[in-house]
């Protein structure tokens, strides 16, 4: 037990003396080790959203891809430090021959802080989010400012299936959400009887439906295609059957199908009028 | 002293913790099974009956029925056919069960016979008979578009899983029967409805009539699997 | 010591017979058969009295529930003190001894004890026990999710499932380090005898145990269909099973709060002469700070359940808007808990794992005030950013700006630890043991967590991601990569202490690396399913995604199987393991310079601390007297104080 008390200290210490060119020293190899993982969190960060987000129709859904994207930029140097220098301890300062033993290996420096490099830490974290918020604010403020000439719909969510109303129309209402492309569309939502979450996804925004309370939200179509309404908070017991599919379409094709819906509002698909058989 | 050894535990002790732990997981794991097996259905799946072709629209389309009905209560009270008579007895429920098998891109008519009472919806939206032949029900014998919103015993509201034929969807709403009491003197409306179903998968049918508990009326029967809900599946 | 006889080790001192008086006859089995038997005498009066009034099954429930908590205290002893207290009478020395589990060998651990450490190893075992069926509930999930459209469960049993996988791993990971070791080894860090408030101690630990079978008796009671997060109005309108979760976590929080006050108190009142602030390991630090943060978090979630319970027993309506209440006030209340929550949970293993990392790297911890103080800024912070759950409820759309720039602050603080982590890596002589392994996975994963997190608080992004898997994979990252791999770290640190064996480093090896490639496949496949766009906790989902939820499920088998082959190792060390030396990592903190096992109050002489216990590669402070013989007690920053007969 008298190994307890030795104080061993490493012999040669591992640093190259310090006119040693900058790729052979730890820092620099950490640099190295840095600037590589940095670039490939980059290109994930371009790749990914790219590849995994739906199409998004909207200029909301196109913030989601570029926030996303920003947001990964901003980060990937800042993991790429942290993993850089993890996977060098591992690499090089690892003390081999140890890892099976029970008696430790010699003990490293005793480097209690420094300073300067906690200030310069959060200094660049500070600046990192000093940016992201700048980004996410500037964002949050386009997505709320207001456009005349905006479409109106209301959205009931009830266990367990949308509903969409069009004020402007007559109230026509419908199980599924048509919309017109390059407008803005001003979502009042409620719910009958649970709190529901109102999810049409490649809009990228969302609202919870809650009853006896009107929430809106806004989003301006810049695409055409066809999108999907999902309930994005779990509201009981078919929640994950609570969906409605819609669509963008031109405006000539929206007042078309406004047109046709207007009287009856009949959402079936026109299945031939056939009398009852029984 | 320095290399004195561990409290010599008994692996006895240990046995028993461990023997205590994997109890503990066993009565989890028994008590969900029991619980899932509580809420599917005992009855299984009613298989619609084929009586043959009918031509809509020039298409030849395969034509089957099924007939169901709902009930005040669980009880069995009216005709026997009450599907939770175990569960709770009291609550309204479907019957005789709540799936059904129906085969893909087929004429489907439904006979029910609708014995609970009622009143208003929480969205009218739902008094309209949606998505059937026609866009209308024979209720007792008459032809309708529609019913009073505010006199509805259930509905029969049918939607696909995600990513199922998003257009078949159904929505037939059954009136009350008088009374403001979940009465079951038997009285009864009868409900026929068509539709054409959709494409393979699993559907998902409710009651929209706020039937079950607390504020909103979608507690207890509503929000139980196989009381006020249940599956179509399409094969 | 090699000639010591321990005259201290008062686990040998014989007892009196009728020391203990009626703590005698009680154990477990009268804690069981008290709480059975008063839940079943509430269940008779309740449903004799109750059950026709309108909110007569919420009611038996209830009381039923609330019976069986208070009868397995009395069973088992909990109040016994207390009710002596009021009859004038006091216990004797040898009373408090037969407490402390003195002469019990075994039996004293399903026992009402005081002990700290058998109140430690028990916290262990409830902690295996709600991980184990916590564990269950997610591959039944990840079992149900496998297809698009699985028959497996059904919608009904998913949804209880997913709610009590969700309080059980809530209840077990805000346990799982301040519980077992807050417990065993804090006291013995800071010098103590034992815990401030023994008794309280016990107590907190038999409240946790009480609150579990409430919890697993939800899915007879038709289930919670609410999620752990229970939003109402939808909880309100839940099944009875409501009213048992809402005894859960009535109880969960008391034990939590208690266990709170009283490490706080052991640490601020009870450490050794010359444990100075300064000096007091981290791990203490977080221990702490952690439960401090409960102190703040626990009653919010108290009081918001006793008004869930009244809105549900007696027609009062806070939650539920159609008659005048709002579902808001439940999420607000909710998060102020709930997000300050996540860091009492993560700051103890954070702060456990840092010591894990000092060790193994042969180096003192990096930056240790400037760490602490990052611990202290996330908990001031981490009271202020709750509306950043409630960003697309519609709440207050004016305050998203305003939370969403708490919420983005507390990255600073948080970067702080990842600086103290790397750090103290920075030319170590890293030593590759078990425990270290576990640090590495927490590095590795606690970023991917963090990142994934920046999406979640900028509120564009949230727009999309919120209520989506994207979300489920990212806290489980930082909770379970995270939080529970620190906790594994500390707990593969800590094991030899515990058990006084040495851990299978060979089979837990084979448990990391299942771990490790489980949790990367396991949630990789959860964010490509939340980039696509599928919300959380759903039965049934798109083919679309279908893909992606496969990989998850792969993946989440292996994670389990690898913490099957965690627990075999850990199972058939305690029982065949190598006995473990008083200090196998060599470290330099207190509960390394007592004996394994830990004799009752733990020092055979009050250590007096003259240095911090990070002094690797520093030349030993000056000692105040040459010890040459004596070993092992105390050695490094413990010194005996001179003179005193050992």
């Amino acid at each position: 037990m008298s190994s307890d008390l030795a104080v061993k200290t490493r012999e040669p210490d591992p640093l190259p003396p310090e006119k040693a060119p900058f790729f052979s020293r730890p820092s620099g190899k950490i640099f190295l080790i840095w600037l590589a993982m940095t670039v490939v969190g980059v290109l994930i960060g371009f790749y990914a959203p790219h590849h995994l987000l739906p199409t998004m129709l909207s200029v909301e859904g196109r913030a989601v891809w570029a926030t996303v994207v920003l947001l990964t930029v901003l980060a990937a140097p800042v993991a790429a430090f942290v993993y850089g220098v993890g996977f060098y301890s591992l690499v090089a300062w690892r003390q081999r021959g140890y890892g099976q033993s029970d008696e430790p290996p010699p003990d490293g420096p005793p480097l209690r802080g420094n300073s300067g490099l906690t200030i310069l830490w959060l200094v660049v974290s500070g600046v990192l989010v000093v940016v992201m918020l700048v980004w996410g604010l500037a964002e949050l403020a386009s997505e709320n400012a207001t456009h005349p000439n905006s479409l109106q719909v209301d959205v009931t969510g009830q266990q367990w299936l949308w509903t969409f109303s069009y004020p402007g129309a007559g109230n026509l209402e419908t199980r599924s959400l048509v919309l017109p492309d390059n407008r803005t569309i001003v979502f009042h939502v409620t719910s009958e009887d649970v709190t529901h979450g109102f999810w049409p996804v490649e809009l990228g925004v969302q609202v919870d439906a809650n009853p006896n309370v009107v929430t809106t939200i806004q989003a301006t179509t810049n695409k055409l295609g066809a999108f999907t309404v999902r309930c994005s908070q779990l509201c009981g017991l078919y929640h994950s059957f609570m969906y409605a599919s819609g669509a963008v379409v031109t405006p000539q094709a929206f007042a078309v199908w406004l047109h046709a819906h207007g009287a009856s509002a009949l959402t079936a698909s026109d299945v031939a009028r056939v009398s009852s058989s029984s | 002293m320095s290399e004195k050894p561990g409290r010599e535990r008994k692996p006895k002790a240990l046995g028993i913790i461990l023997t205590f732990v994997a109890v503990a997981i066993g009565v989890a794991v028994v008590a969900i099974l029991f619980h899932a097996q509580t809420y599917t259905s005992p009855v299984g799946t009613q298989v619609a009956k084929s009586v043959g072709t009918v031509t809509v629209n020039g298409q030849t389309l395969q034509h089957v029925t099924l007939a169901f009905n709902t009930y005040p209560d669980a009880s069995g009270s009216v005709d026997g056919q009450a599907i939770h008579p175990g569960g709770n007895p009291s609550w309204p429920s479907y019957g005789p069960t709540n799936q059904f098998q129906v085969p893909a891109h087929a004429l489907v008519t439904v006979t029910m016979r609708q014995y609970d009472s009622g009143g208003s919806l929480n969205n009218p939206w739902f008094a309209t008979v949606r998505g059937t032949v026609g866009s209308v029900a024979r209720i007792n014998g008459r032809l309708v578009h529609a019913v009073n919103p505010n006199n509805v015993g259930h509905t029969f509201t049918v939607r696909g899983a995600p990513g199922t034929d998003p257009g078949f969807f159904v929505n037939v709403p059954l009136p009350a029967v008088p009374g403001n009491n979940q009465s079951d003197n038997g009285q009864y409306e009868t409900v026929i409805f068509s539709f054409v179903s959709g494409s393979q998968g699993v559907y998902g049918w409710n009651c929209e009539y706020p039937c079950g508990t607390s504020v909103a009326g979608f507690g207890g029967p509503m929000s139980a699997f196989g009381y006020m809900s249940g599956f179509l599946h399409v094969v | 010591m090699t000639t010591a006889a321990a005259p201290a080790l008062l686990e040998d001192t014989q007892l009196s017979s009728r020391a203990g008086g009626l703590y005698r006859h009680q154990n477990i089995v009268t804690g069981l058969i008290g709480g059975i038997g008063l839940g079943a005498i509430g269940w008779a009066l309740s449903h004799q009295f109750l059950q026709g009034s309108n909110w007569g099954t919420d009611m038996v429930v209830t009381v039923t529930m609330a019976g069986w908590v208070i009868g397995l205290l009395l069973g088992i002893g909990a109040f016994n003190a207390p009710v002596l207290w009021m009859l004038g009478h006091d216990q004797t020395h040898e009373d408090e001894l037969y407490l402390a589990g003195v002469g019990q060998g075994p039996r004293r651990y399903w026992k009402f004890c005081t002990d700290h450490k058998v109140v430690g190893v028990q916290y262990l075992i409830a902690v295996f026990t709600i991980f184990g069926v916590g564990g269950t509930l997610a591959m039944m999930i990840r079992t149900q999710l496998v297809s698009a459209h699985s028959s497996f469960l059904g919608a009904n049993a998913y949804n209880a499932i997913v709610s009590v996988h969700g309080m059980a791993m809530i209840v077990a990971t805000i346990i799982m380090v301040t519980g077992p070791f807050g417990n065993f080894i804090v006291p013995i860090m800071v010098g103590a005898k034992d815990m401030a408030f023994p008794r309280l101690n016990a107590l907190s630990f038999w409240l946790l145990f009480a609150a579990v079978p409430p919890l697993l008796a939800t899915f007879v009671l038709g289930g919670v269909d609410a999620g752990w997060t229970t939003y109402a109005p939808l909880s309100v309108q839940a099944p009875p099973a409501m009213d048992a979760f809402a005894i859960t976590i009535l109880t969960f929080a008391v034990s939590v709060t208690l266990s709170g006050i009283n490490i706080i108190v052991t640490v601020l009142t009870m450490r050794a002469e010359g444990m100075t602030l300064n000096r007091l390991p981290i791990f203490t630090w977080g221990a702490v700070i952690g439960s401090a943060l409960g102190l703040y978090a626990m009653p919010a979630f108290m009081v918001g359940m006793v008004m869930m319970i009244t809105d549900r027993v007696s027609g009062t309506s806070f939650f539920v808007a159609a008659v005048g209440g709002s579902g808001w006030l439940w999420e607000n209340i909710f998060w102020i808990m709930g997000h300050p929550e996540v860091y009492v949970i993560l700051i103890p293993p954070v702060a456990a794992m840092l010591e894990v990392v000092s060790t193994f790297a042969r180096k003192p911890i990096f930056a240790y005030k400037v760490t602490v103080g990052a611990f202290i800024a996330i908990i001031a912070l981490s009271i202020m950013v709750w509306a950043h759950h409630m960003f697309t409820t519609g709440w207050a759309p004016d305050l998203n700006g305003p939370f969403m720039l708490t919420t983005e602050l507390i990255s600073i603080p948080t970067g702080i630890i990842f600086l103290c982590v790397i750090g103290t890596l920075w030319r170590g002589s890293i030593w590759t043991r078990l425990p270290m392994y576990w640090a590495y996975l927490f590095l590795w994963n606690f970023i991917i967590g963090g990142v994934t997190g920046i999406y979640l608080s900028d509120v564009p992004a949230d727009n999309y991601f919120h209520g989506d898997m994207f979300v489920t994979a990212h806290f489980h990252y930082t909770l379970l990569g995270g939080a529970m791999i620190a906790a594994v770290a500390a707990f593969c640190y800590w094991f030899p202490k515990v058990s006084g064996r040495m851990l299978n480093e060979r089979i837990g090896k084979v448990a990391f690396w299942m771990v490790a490639i489980g949790i990367q496949i396991t949630y990789f496949g959860m964010f490509w399913e939340g980039f696509e766009g599928m919300p959380r906790r759903v039965a049934y989902y798109d083919p679309i995604f279908l893909h992606a939820n496969q990989m998850a499920t792969v993946g989440a088998y292996l994670l389990m199987a690898g913490f099957v082959v965690l627990l075999y190792a850990i199972i058939h060390s305690w029982v065949h393991g190598r006995p473990a030396p008083a200090n196998p990592w060599h470290a330099k903190s207190l509960e390394w310079m007592v004996p394994t096992p830990v004799p009752l109050e733990n020092f055979l002489v009050e250590p007096v601390v003259t240095a911090d216990p990070y002094g690797y590669g520093e030349p030993e402070p000056a000692a105040p007297a040459a010890e040459p013989e004596r070993e092992p007690v105390p050695v490094g920053s413990a010194e005996t104080t001179a003179g005193e007969p050992v």
